[in-house]
């Protein structure tokens, strides 16, 4: 197992290269480092501040010479400052893994809980109505944009029913759970189609194996069929899907964050891009691509604990 | 215990439904101001800041030597912690000195880093404000490493450039200049010759070259005074904050709580001079008296404020809000006190030229400024077509295609109409703005657009030397579709001249390079005024500070030997009927050359709560937060009224949740038996 976890961890880094070098590249095809410079200046400045301050920044070194910097950088974990406003970006990492945390997390385990129930739920009556009215819904929720979600979301229980906040943070103990019910809700929401689906075609699969046709036989009830043996035996493609998923919490979420102005990595991220911010830009990427292979290598660990047949070799 | 948990969450889940303030219950009737930013600043240095949001914040935080008249227009300045308004002196050389007397007894906001250098008064923390104060923030600029955007204006000052030298000189010589604390570095490297302190209260600032308009930068946060202490102490190391992210300044607020993430509470500072000495009325601490015509009619000199000491408001609270759907939301929930008016929601909100009646209804008030700024479209004047190598046929030809364009239609069309129509380079509000000045060229008629075009030699836009349509390019900075459309508007209207007008649009670092390199021959281009003289437009058309030649913000490239001297005699001018002459006939020669078309001045429309007091729109950039009040009983309970939750379809929905799994389990289970 350990030389298995070895091999996957260097597989890793070669990808986390990969992803750093394709990034330089990208970025710099796309933007000029005096226009990083006017972002972080000011359109109103003058041409000698913006060239004092792509040199400042190194931006005017030879590119060869930039991209091993920028390995080295990123590999020896020294973020450094932001390009938009010089805030070092070890701070802003932490300052805005609390916020992101605190919309990623309740939703990723609300969604799960309500998503495994649900999935029990239409599977447990399959073939009846119930069970093709959850398809139907599951897909038309599937089907609907996260932005249509929040709008909506906002206009529906923000603005007309007045239920939440339509937007804002506030990490106090007596307002974060004002402000955080409403993207909770759409993030579970947004969801909970796919997962739904998902987790009932494991169920289904599960359910008509031999093992619960014997346990039926012996005079086993559904409820204890469903919640004792089909569960714990669809564990393994559970884990894939939700393992996976749990480092990338940290990252925030985008699009959320964005529209409920919530300072989280999210909109740190979108922040970033639109204002061709280079150095946090690729803090963000390196920290998400570094998450994202121990997530899966995390994954592989997980199937071992959940199933003592799967070894890794 | 799971039972427990559970229902502890369901509560806390309906009581959260139970409200939708975004605020604390405990603030419903204090008189704090919420406001929304769509952004974090990116610094809060007032050195290097140079942002309209940032600076309506910094402008709470910081006091420069002067202020503007919150009422009057045309702008006026008066003293803001300067005694008097400094009046230049010209010397030697063509030399102008300007003296500032600060007030005496000025204090800095408490701070930490009084204390640390031991500079605090005895039992205080916090220390006089000083002229020497005023002198090391305008030095700052000079320092290449505070990287102020403006160090351009403040290198006129007598020595700023040696300074520079110096200071680069010797910290790339010594690292243990380097190691000094800040204000002794500008000390060993000799300080800038041309700030003289004379003592603690005056300062004398000599500029090399004669620029009556600097005055204004008197009262910009550029030139507030800033603590050494401050700047030392606030460097990043040892958990301490950087000062771009603290400040430390004598205004009327001070920061009360930030997470520098968009959250950012004010409080007021009990060490502001017009809180410690309310006695001295002084013109910035004071609500006016009096303001212009229509201010008493509007409420802005309601007995109730006028002449009574500032500031109102109990504190100021920024909240991060970066999507103007829900920024405007709140405002109709009560929960930002004024908002502006997105385009997603303008026909909502403005109905023929007036608020809709639910909006009326609501007590909202709308008030309109106009902008100090214009957008034009230029004409590179080197371009051989277009341009003065053209001689009279180029000029008949921007004619031409000045004719054609309908400002009015375009700033109807993408802009809901926000915007007046531009006849010269100066927008209402300025000295020299005539309201009754017509352009010749600035009416849209097609006719004498065809006549002039075929003047030019091109009749019916057809080039004779080619028997081809004239192709003319237009070069914007803009390559989203949504600006493509907005500018294939100005390739419309001169292909109903038959030209063949054709859009370049690039990124703006690309574009940039077009401009160094004279590459393009219409752009489409705005300006707006960093302080209120019209010297700050006309400017734009001085030939010596030509984009191409000199890397200046004349991107025309225009270039009239009879402009040049005008300017320099109009710069140099007090505003009088002798300036307003230069004025009129340096816009006279915009007229006839046309190297651009004046566009529009664009409108701010400005929406406020019933509660909100004394709020007058300005075009500028103002400490305005002073002067604002605000009715918390009144807006508590016009919040009450509007926000009450609708909870019936929450019932609704379970019950039917309810009612159609119930008859597919029992009817399952029954089967199943």
């Amino acid at each position: 197992m350990l030389a298995y976890l070895v091999r996957r961890l260097l597989y890793g880094f070669v990808t986390v290269l990969g992803v750093l070098g394709l990034l330089f590249v990208l970025f710099f095809l796309y933007a000029e480092p005096i226009d990083i410079a006017r972002r972080a200046l000011g359109d109103k400045a003058p041409q000698a501040a913006l060239e004092q301050w792509v040199h400042s920044h190194g931006y005017d070194r030879p590119r060869l010479e930039q991209l091993v910097d920028h390995y080295r950088s990123m590999l020896t974990f020294d973020f450094g400052r932001s390009d938009a406003d010089g805030t070092l970006l070890s701070d802003r990492l932490w300052r805005g893994a609390g916020p992101s945390l605190t919309v990623t997390v309740p939703t990723f385990v609300l969604g799960v809980c309500l998503g495994v129930g649900l999935a029990l739920f239409v599977a447990y009556f399959r073939e009846t109505y119930i069970d093709r009215a959850g398809v139907v819904i599951c897909v038309l929720a599937m089907s609907v944009s996260i932005v249509l979600y929040i709008i909506g979301a906002q206009y529906l229980l923000g603005k007309l029913l007045r239920w939440f906040p339509i937007s804002g943070f506030d990490p106090r103990p007596e307002l974060v759970l004002r402000f955080m019910a409403l993207p909770w809700t759409i993030g579970v929401l947004a969801g909970i189609g796919g997962d739904v689906r998902f987790y009932r075609t494991v169920f289904l699969e599960e359910s008509s194996k031999d093992y619960v046709r014997t346990a039926r036989a012996k005079g086993c009830g559904d409820g204890r069929i469903m919640l004792r043996h089909v569960l714990r035996n669809a564990l393994i493609p559970i884990l894939t899907h939700v393992v996976v998923a749990i480092p990338l919490l940290f990252t925030g979420a985008l699009l959320t964050e964005s529209f409920f102005g919530i300072p989280g990595l999210g909109s740190l991220t979108v922040d970033a891009i639109n204002q061709n911010d280079f150095s946090s830009l690729r803090v963000i990427v390196y920290v998400g691509s570094v998450l994202f292979v121990l997530g899966q290598l995390l994954t592989d660990v997980a199937y071992t604990l959940a199933d003592p047949r799967v070894r890794l070799e | 215990m799971r039972r427990r948990v559970a229902s502890a969450l369901a509560g806390a889940l309906l009581c959260a439904a139970c409200n939708n303030s975004p605020y604390p219950d405990g603030d419903a009737l204090l008189a704090v101001r919420y406001r929304s930013q769509a952004s974090v600043p990116k610094t809060l240095d007032p050195a290097v800041s140079y942002d309209a949001g940032t600076h309506q914040i910094l402008v709470n935080l910081y006091e420069p030597p002067l202020e503007y008249h919150y009422l009057r227009r045309p702008y006026q300045l008066i003293p803001g912690i300067a005694l008097a308004l400094p009046v230049p002196e010209r010397r030697a050389g063509g030399r102008v000195a300007y003296a500032l007397r600060l007030r005496p007894d000025l204090r800095f906001q408490d701070d930490a880093c009084f204390e640390a250098f031991g500079t605090a008064l005895p039992g205080a923390q916090t220390r006089r404000l000083l002229a020497s104060d005023l002198a090391f923030a305008i030095t700052r600029h000079a320092d290449p490493e505070v990287g102020s955007p403006v160090s351009e204006i403040f290198a006129k000052i007598e020595g700023a450039r040696a300074f520079t030298r110096q200071l680069v000189e010797r910290r790339e010589q010594s690292s243990g200049f380097r190691a000094l604390r800040i204000d002794e570095q500008y000390r060993e490297a000799g300080g800038i010759s041309g700030l003289r302190v004379q003592d603690p209260d005056r300062l004398e600032l000599m500029l090399s070259e004669t620029d009556l308009q600097f005055l204004y930068w008197f009262a910009m946060p550029f030139t507030a005074p800033v603590p050494w202490e401050a700047i030392a102490w606030y460097d990043g190391r040892d958990g301490r904050d950087f000062f771009k992210d603290h400040p430390v300044g004598a205004g009327p607020y001070r920061v009360a709580r930030t997470d520098k993430q968009g959250f950012l509470a004010l409080e007021r500072n009990p060490n502001w001079y017009g809180a410690r000495h309310p006695e001295w009325r002084a013109p910035a601490a004071t609500y006016p008296s009096e303001g212009e015509p229509g201010d008493a009619e509007a409420g802005l000199l309601d007995p109730a404020y006028a002449g009574k000491p500032l500031p109102f408001l109990e504190r100021i609270e920024y909240r991060l809000d970066k999507e103007a759907i829900p920024r405007f939301n709140k405002f109709l929930q009560g929960y930002y006190d004024a908002s502006g008016i997105s385009k997603e929601n303008f026909d909502r909100v403005i109905q023929g030229n007036d608020l809709s009646p639910d909006m009326r209804a609501m007590g909202v008030s709308l008030e309109k400024s106009v902008d100090l700024g214009i957008f034009y479209l230029g004409f590179n004047m080197r371009d051989a077509v277009l341009g003065g190598p053209a001689g009279a046929r180029g000029r008949a030809l921007r004619r031409a295609l000045s004719l054609a364009i309908d400002a009015s239609e375009f700033a109807r069309l993408f802009m809901n109409g926000r915007g007046v129509p531009a006849q010269s380079p100066l927008p209402p509000g300025l000295f020299g703005y005539d309201a009754d000045y017509r352009n010749p060229y600035r009416e849209p008629d097609l006719e004498r657009a065809r006549a002039e075009l075929a003047r030019a030699g091109y009749p019916g836009g057809v080039d004779p030397a080619t028997a081809e349509p004239l192709r003319i390019t237009l070069d914007v900075p803009d390559t989203s579709t949504a600006a493509r459309l907005q500018f294939s508007f100005f390739l419309q209207a001169w292909r109903k001249l038959g030209i063949d007008a054709v859009l370049d649009a690039t990124h703006y670092n690309r574009f940039q390079d077009k401009v160094r390199d004279g590459a393009y021959q219409v752009f489409y281009w705005g300006w707006h005024a960093d302080f209120p003289d019209p010297e700050n437009f006309l400017f734009l058309l001085h030939g010596p500070n030509s984009a191409i030649d000199s890397g200046g913000i004349n991107y025309a490239n225009f270039e009239d030997a009879r402009y040049d001297a005008l300017y320099l005699e109009m710069k140099n001018l007090p505003n009088g009927a002798a300036r307003e002459r230069v004025i009129r006939e340096m816009v006279g020669i915009v007229e006839r050359e046309r190297p651009w078309i004046e566009l529009f001045h664009s409108e701010d429309y400005a929406l406020f709560h019933g509660w909100l007091r004394n709020l007058k729109p300005a075009g500028l950039i103002f400490p305005s937060d002073k002067y604002a009040a605000i009715d918390p009983v009144l807006r508590h309970e016009l919040r009450r009224a509007w926000n009450r939750p609708v909870r019936w379809p929450a019932y609704a929905l379970g019950a039917l949740g309810f009612a159609v799994v119930l008859p597919g389990v029992v009817t399952f289970f029954r089967e199943r038996q």
